[in-house]
């Protein structure tokens, strides 16, 4: 059936239309040269067994399904969190628009970052022209008052050196001599969109605290009562700053967010495109250097800037992505020590709402199997609260989860009951979790937008819990963190269980007899 | 007096009901259930307890007369289980709006019945009476009469508007219907000498399925059960079975006991939940069959079912008898289920240390008492203030009760399991038993007691060394 005006219809239903299966069909006997369909169940069949499992543990060269991204992703993230700052990416300006994409499909608003467009000729001569060029037009067009650099493998490998690019750039007049012009080197053949973070802010911070780059005095800190918040790298940072800040002002504590990205990421529609909005303010990221301490909510994300903040003098606090009771208990009491302030009242009632939501309803959590991969300090921070409901971790993957990462998931499962039937598989690709799901299968698998493939293949529903999701809309704006964030969480898990009840029960006649209204 | 005072007064009257036969008489005119305190918490009506007692029926339309209320807020709320038809989970209601009331709404009643005959064409149209329409005198009797002379389809009338009584009164009304217009009606095809009825037990969460596999393995015949999983067919020919169990002791205590005097149906009081409970029932079935011209080799063969799946059960059950043994439990609930569990907690080594018995009759008490020897353990109606203190002083482990009790249990920080209609497992028979106890353990191993238990750690010493310990 071809288009009829008066109803047109889309992919879904078009080309299941007879014209259109006939076609596919046809081309599939005559030109594809098709393996029989027995061969074909065969072989998919195998790639479900022990067998294939073993085979595929062993592979060595090529990683199938990666559950990370690169590090320059990363360091646009971070820059993007200050104030008026466009993230300049020295290389090929294709990675640059796979950030702004992947950003903008998950957090559905306009995301701007700008690249030196490297050629051939930049990749065989160097880049230095394309930087001198680059950082003029950009800061002409778009007039940032912070331009954070950070690199594409391509600069990467031929070593351009971006102090000095900087250096010659301004010497040049492509941008002003004051303008801050922090930078990062963040090679994706390195880490991965963690370690960018983590790069990236380092270089910020470095710039406003060490003298920017040889051109002003370095800051002395003199320390104050204040507290620097870091966030790391956060599919649910709007959200969750925003919780953050109403947590903080909660308990009257004087803070600085080192990166604060909940408004470029959530602009109002009123008509106004805003390519900046709200973020740290320079002023504040060069005065965070008195603050009394720093807390990173994730550890992984920020091994190398808080290095640096403690060489200053702070007392730095890392958590891994803290979710649920205990974990935000221990927040908060960590903020509390740090600043003096007390929990008030209105806190140790969210806990409680929280603690009796858990108990309403964790008799449907409370021995499942799951199965859990994302980022390094995401799936820490949600396995404790999985352990923490009485559900069963099964099992824990992170490609870009390493040696130190297996070590503090597996010391946080052997500290549960529930923890103790869990493996924990570092640098491992979603691949190995198929396998995982076929050969020791769980009730739940947690993770992000690409867990939908291993959920149509095994069966095992998925709970969209991470970074990326493009497939469901707004969860970025619902906090993960605090009682609140719990909550969130709580339900998010929930409602997959009850969807997946409904729909094992919906068969009419066979067995809708559990097809209940009240679960 | 008219016909549903006269029925009532019947109801009162009941000869097997000995709470009622140890009243003077002239408080027994006044009617079984207490009046209720006004301003008191209390529960559902008669109309909901007419409701919960047919609604089990699957294939029957439930039509409701009255304003949204009362259909709008019980549309399907049992987890009665069905292997077949699912009608009766479709809400029918005439939503009675202010015009009706005016005018009355007799006619908007039997439009309604017309239209369920015609868009469903179901065996029967059950109609129940709701406050309002009675109040404006609709003649439930006459529509519904009139409706099956008319539509030729029977239509039966359930007259129990809300303020009759309670929720305990309106299941009894209930069976009085069936009594009255469908057990007798209809012949079966065929008889044997193995059927029975089972009467009192609704297949929540599919309970009586856990049980007719050993039915069957026997070559007993359920012809029907009241109202669990039946059809309107094989209650309207229940009355040709040759023995009759009775399931819950105080709800249809008047159908079994009027279809004894009327068909000769002899009936025992029994349970399937707790293994020795289950066994019995198995053989007094058994025994009332034989009794009644079953070949006796069914007690034998029973015997060997018994025996085979007390093993199974108590292998199955072991492992936990060890995690359990001692734990002590505060059962909350009604009627037989306060003894019948008594016995199957027991059974899994736990220790009973209360039980209520608001809803239970003089022998339920008896058999409690016989289980658990003091008369302390008994409460008659235990306020939720009192429960909550109990639970709080922890004099128990772990509280069993319905859905309405358990978020005294939940603030009381005390772990809870749901045992009445609203839960979500089946706990009948051998397997409900390994089920029940499955259930239990893992109510009691919840880490989510710990974080209700535990103050936030601030306000405590404790919590904030234990956590400290943890930072480090």
């Amino acid at each position: 059936m071809s288009q009829n005006a008066e109803k047109v219809i889309d992919h879904f239903e078009l080309f299941r239309g007879p014209e259109y299966t006939g076609m596919l069909e046809n081309k599939k006997c005559m030109f594809e040269n098709p393996v029989p369909a027995e061969e074909l169940e065969r072989v998919s069949e195998w790639t479900k067994s022990d067998e294939y499992r073993k085979i595929n543990f062993a592979r060595a060269a090529l990683t199938i399904n990666p559950a990370k991204a690169c590090q320059p992703l990363g360091a646009v993230f971070a820059a993007l969190g200050f104030e008026g700052t466009l993230p300049f990416v020295h290389g090929s300006q294709g990675c640059v628009a796979y950030y702004r994409s992947h950003f903008s499909r998950h957090f559905k608003e306009p995301t701007s970052a700008v690249s030196s467009s490297m050629t051939e000729d930049a990749a065989v001569f160097g880049g230095l022209k394309n930087m001198i060029d680059g950082l003029a037009n950009c800061y002409t067009l778009y007039k940032p008052k912070m331009i954070a650099v950070s690199t594409t493998c391509m600069a990467e490998v031929i070593g351009d050196d971006l102090n000095a690019f900087i250096k010659n750039s301004k010497e040049a007049g492509s941008v002003p001599e004051t303008l801050d012009v922090p930078f990062a080197h963040t090679p994706a053949f390195v880490g991965s969109h963690v370690t960018g973070y983590d790069n990236s802010l380092k270089g910020i911070i470095e710039h406003f605290w060490d003298g920017k780059a040889g051109t002003a005095p370095k800051l002395e800190r003199k320390p104050n009562g204040k507290l620097n918040f870091i966030g790391g790298f956060d599919g649910y940072t709007v959200g969750n700053m925003r919780e953050i800040k109403r947590l903080f002002d909660l308990m009257g504590i004087e803070y600085t967010i080192l990166g604060d990205n909940s408004d470029v990421w959530d602009t109002p529609g009123d008509g106004e495109f805003r390519m900046y909005d709200g973020g740290t303010t320079l002023e504040d990221a060069a005065n965070a250097v008195h603050a009394k301490a720093t807390i990173s909510m994730q550890e992984f994300c920020t091994e190398k800037t808080l290095e640096l903040i403690e060489n200053k003098g702070q007392e730095v606090v890392a958590f891994n992505h803290p979710v649920g009771v205990e974990g935000t208990d221990r927040f908060l009491l960590e903020v509390s020590r740090l600043t003096g302030k007390s929990i008030p009242t209105a806190i140790t009632k969210e806990r409680g709402r929280l603690v009796d939501a858990i108990a309403d309803s964790s008799a449907h959590i409370h021995g499942k199997k799951f199965a859990l991969y994302g980022d390094p300090d995401l799936t820490l921070g949600l396995a404790a609260f999985l352990l923490e409901l009485g559900a069963e971790p099964t099992h824990i993957l992170s490609t870009n989860g390493g040696k130190a990462w297996q070590e503090k998931a597996e010391a946080l499962l052997a500290s549960s009951p529930f923890g103790k039937n869990c493996h924990v598989y570092a640098g491992k690709d979603l691949w190995h979790m198929r396998s995982l799901l076929f050969t020791e299968p769980v009730d739940f698998l947690i993770g992000n937008t690409y867990g939908k493939f291993l959920e149509r293949d095994t069966k095992t529903p998925l709970i969209r819990l991470g970074f990326p999701i493009f497939d469901r809309h707004h969860h970025h704006r619902y906090p993960v963190w605090g009682y609140q964030g719990g909550l969130n969480v709580l339900v998010t898990i929930l409602d997959k269980i009850f969807d997946q009840m409904d729909q094992t029960t919906n068969d009419v006649a066979k067995n809708d007899y559990s097809f209940d209204i009240i679960r | 007096m008219n016909q549903r005072g006269k029925k009532l007064q019947q109801v009162f009257e009941e000869p097997a009901c000995a709470t009622n036969q140890a009243k003077p008489s002239q408080e027994r005119k006044k009617g079984c259930n207490r009046q209720l305190a006004p301003g008191a918490a209390a529960g559902g009506c008669a109309f909901d307890g007419a409701k919960i007692t047919l609604q089990p029926i699957t294939d029957v339309a439930h039509l409701i007369h009255g304003p949204i209320a009362c259909e709008g807020n019980s549309w399907d709320s049992r987890g009665a289980r069905s292997s077949g038809p699912q009608l009766y989970r479709t809400s029918f209601t005439t939503n009675m709006n202010e015009q009706d009331i005016i005018f009355g709404g007799e006619k908007h009643l039997y439009k309604a019945i017309k239209e369920i005959v015609e868009k469903y064409d179901p065996p029967a149209v059950f109609v129940y009476q709701t406050c309002v329409p009675s109040m404006i005198g609709d003649d439930l009797e006459a529509v519904c009469k009139a409706a099956s002379k008319k539509l030729c389809k029977p239509v039966i009338p359930i007259n129990v508007p809300g303020f009759v009584g309670s929720k305990n009164l309106g299941n009894k009304l209930a069976g009085e219907a069936l009594l009255e217009y469908v057990i007798g009606t209809e012949e079966p095809e065929v008889t044997t000498p193995y059927d029975i009825n089972i009467i009192g037990e609704y297949n929540l969460s599919g309970e009586l399925w856990q049980v007719k596999p050993l039915l069957d393995e026997l070559g007993v015949r359920i012809l029907s059960c009241i109202s669990g999983d039946a059809k309107y067919h094989e209650v309207a020919r229940s009355h040709r079975a040759r023995a009759a169990m009775m399931v819950c002791s105080k709800a249809m205590i008047n159908v079994a006991r009027k279809m004894e005097e009327r068909y000769g149906i002899p009936f025992f009081e029994g349970s399937f939940y707790g293994i020795g409970d289950m066994s019995e029932a198995l053989r007094s079935i058994a025994q009332l069959l034989v009794g009644r011209g079953a070949p006796a080799e069914l007690l034998d063969r029973t015997e060997v079912v018994i025996r085979r799946e007390e093993s199974r059960a108590w292998q199955r059950i072991a492992p936990y008898r060890e995690r359990l043994a001692g734990k002590r439990v505060l059962l909350f609930t009604g009627g037989v289920k306060s003894w019948s569990v008594v016995a199957a907690l027991q059974e899994a080594g736990m220790v009973i240390t209360g039980t209520s018995v608001k809803k239970s009759t003089p022998a339920d008490k008896d058999r409690i008492k016989e289980l658990v020897k003091e008369d302390a353990h008994m409460f008659d109606d235990l306020k939720p203030r009192e429960m909550y203190k109990m639970l709080k002083e922890a004099q128990a482990d772990i509280m069993l009760s319905g859905g309405r009790t358990q978020f005294v249990a939940l603030k009381a920080k005390m772990p809870w399991l749901d045992i009445n209609q609203e839960r979500h497992h089946a706990y009948a028979g051998y397997e409900g038993m390994v089920a029940l106890v499955h259930e239990i353990d893992k109510a009691l191993s919840n880490p989510m007691w710990e974080l209700v238990r535990n103050p936030a750690p601030w306000e405590s010493a404790a919590g904030m060394e234990a956590l400290s310990i943890q930072i480090a």
